[in-house]
């Protein structure tokens, strides 16, 4: 491309012949000489920076300096010329573009003749990046180690050669990069990133699993909270392709699944979604609907939502409930009035004590409920727990 | 390829084709031109430009060329032809002016001829026998300029280098070999317009007194010999070969502004050339998040902030619409792209507003943290008549809300995990019969935005709390927010 050495050349000799003759002396047409010197900038979300330096040798006053590529999508209004070893005499007075070709000229002052190094930023597309992440978890699966990785997708059709890349944090790499090649570079590693197992009942978002039964589709997934105190936080974690592994003792590491992770800034919390577990058995069923009138045609609802849990696990586990009001409310006046629901979380059930206050808002309730295992027996004890809410104001 | 030329006296249909051959000859056959066109000049068959002027508009498809030329004319009724084939001018715009011996010459008609679209012929009387100059001026359209802007911040962020450019480009179908290039930024009446700017000659006044005069030649205007010159720079695209870079001079005319680009350029039918308008070398920037849903969307955006003015090593112009590219020092002996974005016209003195987007360091959520209703009236069944318990009023079980107070307790949530404190701005916009409780000192953007500010020290997590009452149904009298201090 940009050296895109023969449209360059072909350019270059065809304005040099034209030229001979009336030049005057001190003007120097010279095409790009090779790169010295390859950056490419990827800390930017949607598009990618190419930054090269030249060393272009230049004649007391005005030189011509062609730069021109093919077949690559180059942003040609992006490009930009500045001169790193003399910035304040080696100096762009005008470019010019010709018709119909993937080319400009600069006519570059040099107020003495010798070489000049440059460098040439530009935008280009085909040249992109995107994440990827490898998580193992330890065989007790309390920790994991994770690795973020950069996938450089080169379909710029340009062999770029050794190439420092930058991804906007973390550390900078340099490789050669080749044409229509795919680079997969680990850009960080974080070990010993405690994990949390959580399980979740949330009928709005996950559904049902046996919906004649009842039985919700409980959802597994690995939290890592992405701060400090649990050996991340150093930077957001952008969208990209996890999988998941596990140690299984043997020096080995079984798959366990793949999952989106999310963009998930400082201090959020990425949420793996390893599959459903069927081990942890969530019966919900709508114990009480009491329509007591208040005024006219205004009513409250008393409801119970009751959650029949039976975890099958040789290990106690943390169900998390989910409650949305406003779903709840069309399942028991089988509309939707558009208006927030207006609740009030009745104390005289134990789950009220297990409200995640930080999380839950007013649409949204949530509950952290720790299970028991499995007992001696394998049965299963079974917990039935009660959601009591009051839904007011309702017409 | 050149297309508009002007042909003097008599004429056959094979001397326009003959013409024709010699101008390419003249644009080919570099070696030979000076001999060809000493010899057009000698015959005095087709007089070449000896200045040319383009006033090009940025908001119209439309520039004005003013071109001189210089004709020898004959005691008598003089034929000029003067045709265009495959260019853009506007064959009513095509206009002639004596710049020289006016007293002696004058333009008795002008014919259209029906077989040749792009073509007319001038009838001139003459008492001269000699050499005068004649301007041309027309439209045309095809010639198009832009402004763009390259910033870049440093590491810092604290100071931006702001370059401003202008391209200018070509599809005229006509060359222009060292013109005068003015470009006008503006979007007045165009025929005022043009007829402002048409006063300002190409040619000084007192090059013109002396021409007339007979001090200076003809030639002078553009001496023959120097047009071997042109067509070679014509060739090659480019106007000039001085080592420094051209100055652009800016000036306001009534309420437009006018660059002139020093000295002349040549461009070339489908080319385009990029010159610098100005160059500021250290703007001071001040940066702010703002949340404007109308404007940006609904993200709460970075925006860096500098004034066009001369503190800020600007303010030489108003900055035309374009497009704006910024980068930054990356800290990293490299640079970082942070933005591209259009800007409307930025008058001397304003605002520039970048939008940087969504910030991954700064992170805004909106939370209903609970919802309410209280003064509820009802509707008697079959009548006009309102009862609220409120009020003492008795409810009877067929009477149906129609009146209430919607309450909703509100955080904006902000997290600012930059390692310098943050400004943030918040407009909210909402309907209906409003009243904004805070204590965030709220003030009104307009009657139904409320706008509040926070500052965020590094690391800090902020709650904007603030309830939201809407008087619904019938409790609805206006359709506004207003203020009110408190929880």
């Amino acid at each position: 491309m940009l050296s895109c050495a023969r449209p360059a050349m072909g350019l270059a000799i065809a304005l040099a012949s034209i030229l001979a003759a009336p030049l005057q002396a001190g003007i120097k047409l010279i095409t790009l000489p090779p790169r010295e010197r390859v950056e490419i900038q990827l800390d930017n979300p949607s598009v990618t920076l190419v930054e090269e330096e030249r060393v272009v040798p230049l004649n007391a006053g005005v030189n011509e300096v062609v730069f021109a590529w093919t077949n690559t999508q180059v942003d040609k209004e992006s490009i930009q010329f500045r001169s790193l070893s003399d910035p304040e005499n080696v100096k762009v007075l005008s470019t010019s573009y010709p018709p119909n070709e993937n080319a400009l000229t600069w006519q570059v002052a040099a107020p003495k003749a010798g070489s000049a190094k440059v460098r040439i930023s530009y935008l280009i597309g085909q040249l992109d990046k995107s994440f990827a992440y490898e998580a193992v978890a330890a065989k007790d699966e309390k920790a994991l180690t994770l690795r973020q990785y950069i996938l450089l997708h080169n379909r710029a059709n340009e062999e770029f050669g050794v190439s420092g890349m930058w991804p906007g944090f973390g550390e900078r790499f340099e490789r050669p990069i080749g044409t229509n090649e795919t680079k997969q570079l680990l850009s960080s590693k974080f070990e010993n990133v405690p994990v949390r197992k959580v399980y979740t009942a949330d009928l709005s978002e996950f559904g049902y699993l046996d919906a004649g039964k009842q039985q919700l589709r409980v959802p597994m997934h690995y939290l890592l909270k992405n701060d400090a105190g649990n050996a991340l936080g150093q930077f957001p974690f952008m969208y990209g392709k996890a999988r998941v592994y596990q140690d299984d003792g043997r020096g080995t590491t079984a798959f366990l699944g793949e999952d989106w992770l999310k963009f998930t800034p400082r201090d959020d919390e990425v949420r793996l979604y390893l599959g459903v577990a069927k081990d942890v058995v969530v019966k919900r069923t709508l114990a009480k609907r009491d329509q007591n009138r208040v005024l006219g045609n205004l009513f409250n609802y008393d409801v119970v939502v009751r959650f029949e849990i039976e975890n099958f696990k040789d290990q106690p586990v943390t169900l998390d409930i989910a409650e949305s009001m406003s779903a709840l409310r069309r399942e028991i006046l089988g509309n939707d009035t558009g208006r927030p629901v207006e609740w009030e979380l009745m104390t005289d059930t134990p789950l009220a004590e297990m409200l995640d206050k930080e999380k839950t808002t007013a649409d949204k309730l949530l509950f952290h409920v720790p299970l028991t295992p499995r007992g001696a027996d394998q049965q299963a004890a079974k917990q039935t727990i009660d959601l009591h809410l009051l839904i007011k104001n309702e017409w | 390829m050149r297309r508009a030329y002007l042909k003097h006296g008599c004429f056959t249909p094979s001397d326009y084709t003959g013409m024709r051959t010699v101008l390419y000859g003249i644009l080919f056959a570099v070696t030979a031109l000076p001999a060809l066109a000493r010899q057009n000049i000698d015959l005095s068959t087709v007089p070449p430009r000896d200045t040319v002027q383009l006033t090009i508009y940025n908001s119209e498809d439309l520039t004005l060329v003013r071109e001189t030329r210089t004709v020898t004319f004959k005691t008598g009724v003089n034929g000029l032809q003067f045709s265009w084939a495959n260019t853009l001018i506007d064959p009513t715009s095509v206009q002639l002016r004596f710049k020289t011996h006016a007293e002696a010459l004058e333009l008795l008609d002008t014919t259209f001829p029906h077989d040749k679209p792009q073509e007319l012929t001038w009838s001139v009387r003459s008492g001269l026998n000699g050499d005068a100059a004649v301007e041309i001026t027309y439209f045309t359209s095809g010639i198009t300029w832009a402004a763009d802007y390259v910033c870049v911040s440093n590491a810092d962020e604290t100071h931006l280098a702001f370059d401003g450019f202008v391209r200018i480009t070509n599809n005229s179908g006509e060359d222009y070999e060292d013109a005068q290039v003015r470009l006008v930024v503006g979007t007045l009446n165009l025929v005022e317009k043009v007829a402002d700017l048409a006063k300002r000659g190409l040619i000084t006044d007192q090059e013109e007194r002396a021409h007339r005069k007979g001090e200076m030649p003809a030639s002078k205007f553009k001496a023959p010999k120097a047009r071997a010159e042109i067509a070679d720079k014509a060739m090659k695209g480019l106007g000039y070969a001085e080592a420094d870079e051209k100055s652009i001079i800016k000036e306001g005319l009534s309420e437009y502004f006018i660059y002139t680009v020093e000295g002349t350029e040549t461009i070339p039918n489908t080319w385009s050339k990029r010159m610098r308008l100005f160059s500021g070398t250290s703007a001071p920037f001040r940066i702010q998040y703002r949340y404007r849903p109308r404007e940006y969307g609904d993200q709460l955006v970075r925006m860096f902030l500098l004034r066009n003015d001369e503190k800020s090593s600007l303010g030489t112009t108003p900055l035309p619409d374009g497009v704006v590219r910024l980068f930054k020092d990356n800290g990293r002996d490299g640079l970082a792209m942070l933005a591209q974005q259009g800007i409307k016209y930025v008058p001397i003195g304003q605002e520039i507003e970048l939008n940087l987007g969504a910030d991954p360091e700064v992170i805004h959520e909106w939370i209903l943290s609970r919802a309410y209703r209280d003064n509820i009236w009802f509707q008697r069944s079959g009548a006009n008549v309102y009862y609220s318990p409120g009020q003492g009023h008795q409810i009877k079980v067929d009477d149906r809300v129609i009146g209430w107070d919607a309450h909703e307790l509100r955080l904006e949530r902000i997290r600012n995990y930059r390692a310098k404190p943050i400004d943030v701005e918040v407009r909210r916009p909402f309907d209906g019969d409003v009243v904004f409780h805070s204590l965030l000192s709220p003030t009104l953007h307009d009657y139904r935005t409320v706008q509040f500010s926070a500052t965020l020290a590094p690391a800090e997590k902020k709650d904007l709390a603030y309830r939201v009452t809407t008087r619904s149904g019938i409790n609805q009298k206006e359709q506004h927010v207003t203020l009110e201090a408190g929880e």
